[in-house]
């Protein structure tokens, strides 16, 4: 079950999307950075259950973000959240072991559906 | 370069703005990275508002690396109106155009090579401004037409850079990102500068758009 979620963004407007689009019937403990490297930290602090994170970011780009969180925690769960759709970009992040990867704007029924697949898979990792 | 307070966006409406920006350029860059083999490397966006005065400087300052440029200048026209500029180094149309195929490909005794350049930085910047400005107008539920590009090849940028595009004396609302094509030396810098025309506009649309999100 996922309680706490972590939001990397360098836009605020962007990490208030993401709050808009989960599920409003369930609670979640929400944490915020505004770059990867500050993401990095957060996720070192609290150990979140589902990270959002953005690639394209001042200090710490979102892939090398993603590399270093992995490093972490090889179970981490990332869903990478961005509008650079290039296939490069996609295999990219998988690669380094994102859960997935959703286009930016966020939709409620894209957010709701990557919350079910990871839940649905019964580990953290799918 | 300060203008005044109710004449700007808000900080949430230009980080909305720049969050489209953001969306719209990742779009056209993958448009862009499907036509021709290559990986476009984003980096953040920014949006800034500018007395249209000091355009010039702005530009020439962002650019202050390359002592010869191309640029490719066109117009967007709707309520949300101004000018894009795409802006190359001296010798992108070249590096371009090898990867718009094979650099030994014949193209007859009638093509030059600088035509052929000029090709593909055009192509370059259709895709590029199309897809761009179509995205951010889209997601502000409106649409745009576009006028013929205009493209100024290999000149000193005091001569490229346009300085007549609005009103002397009103603002203008800048969004700017640079990119490089990953694997060869191009960078390029994108600007829409929009006229003051459509700001109020603007305000609205980008307000419009974080409602659907409240």
């Amino acid at each position: 079950m996922i309680n706490t979620i972590l939001i990397v963004d360098d836009s605020t407007i962007s990490r208030k999307i993401v709050k808009k689009c989960l599920p409003k019937d369930r609670e979640f403990n929400l944490f915020e950075a505004g770059d990867g490297l500050a993401g990095l930290e957060k996720f070192k602090e609290i150990k979140p259950d589902l990270v959002f994170l953005d690639l394209t970011m001042p200090v710490m780009d979102g892939v090398q973000a993603l590399k270093e969180i992995i490093k972490v925690d090889k179970d981490a769960v990332v869903v990478v959240q961005t509008a650079d759709v290039q296939r490069k970009t996609i295999s990219n992040v998988m690669d380094a072991g994102a859960f997935t990867l959703l286009r930016k704007p966020l939709s409620p029924e894209a957010v709701a559906e990557v919350l079910r697949l990871i839940e649905g898979t019964g580990h953290k990792k799918g | 370069m300060s203008v005044a307070a109710e004449q700007t966006l808000s900080a949430d409406e230009q980080d909305i703005l720049q969050e489209l920006m953001n969306i719209a350029f990742g779009r056209a860059s993958a448009d862009l990275a499907e036509v021709i083999d290559t990986y476009v490397v984003l980096n953040v966006p920014e949006v800034r508002t500018l007395k249209v005065d000091d355009l010039p400087e702005f530009i020439s300052t962002e650019i202050s690396e390359h002592d010869i440029i191309s640029i490719v200048e066109q117009s967007y026209l709707g309520k949300f109106k101004g000018v894009a500029l795409l802006i190359f180094p001296s010798g992108a149309g070249r590096e371009l155009l090898n990867l718009f195929g094979d650099s030994n490909e014949d193209y007859g005794e009638d093509v030059s090579m600088a035509s052929l350049e000029k090709e593909s930085l055009m192509e370059v910047a259709n895709i590029l401004i199309g897809a761009c400005v179509g995205k951010v107008v889209e997601l502000l539920d409106d649409e745009v037409s576009f006028s013929p590009p205009r493209i100024i090849i290999e000149d000193h940028p005091r001569n490229a850079i346009p300085c007549e595009i609005f009103e002397p004396d009103s603002l203008a609302t800048v969004m700017r990102t640079v990119f490089q094509f990953s694997e060869r030396n191009i960078s390029g810098y994108f600007f829409l500068i929009n006229s003051n025309e459509s700001f109020q506009w603007l305000k609205k649309a980008l307000n419009l758009f974080m409602e659907q999100y409240e």
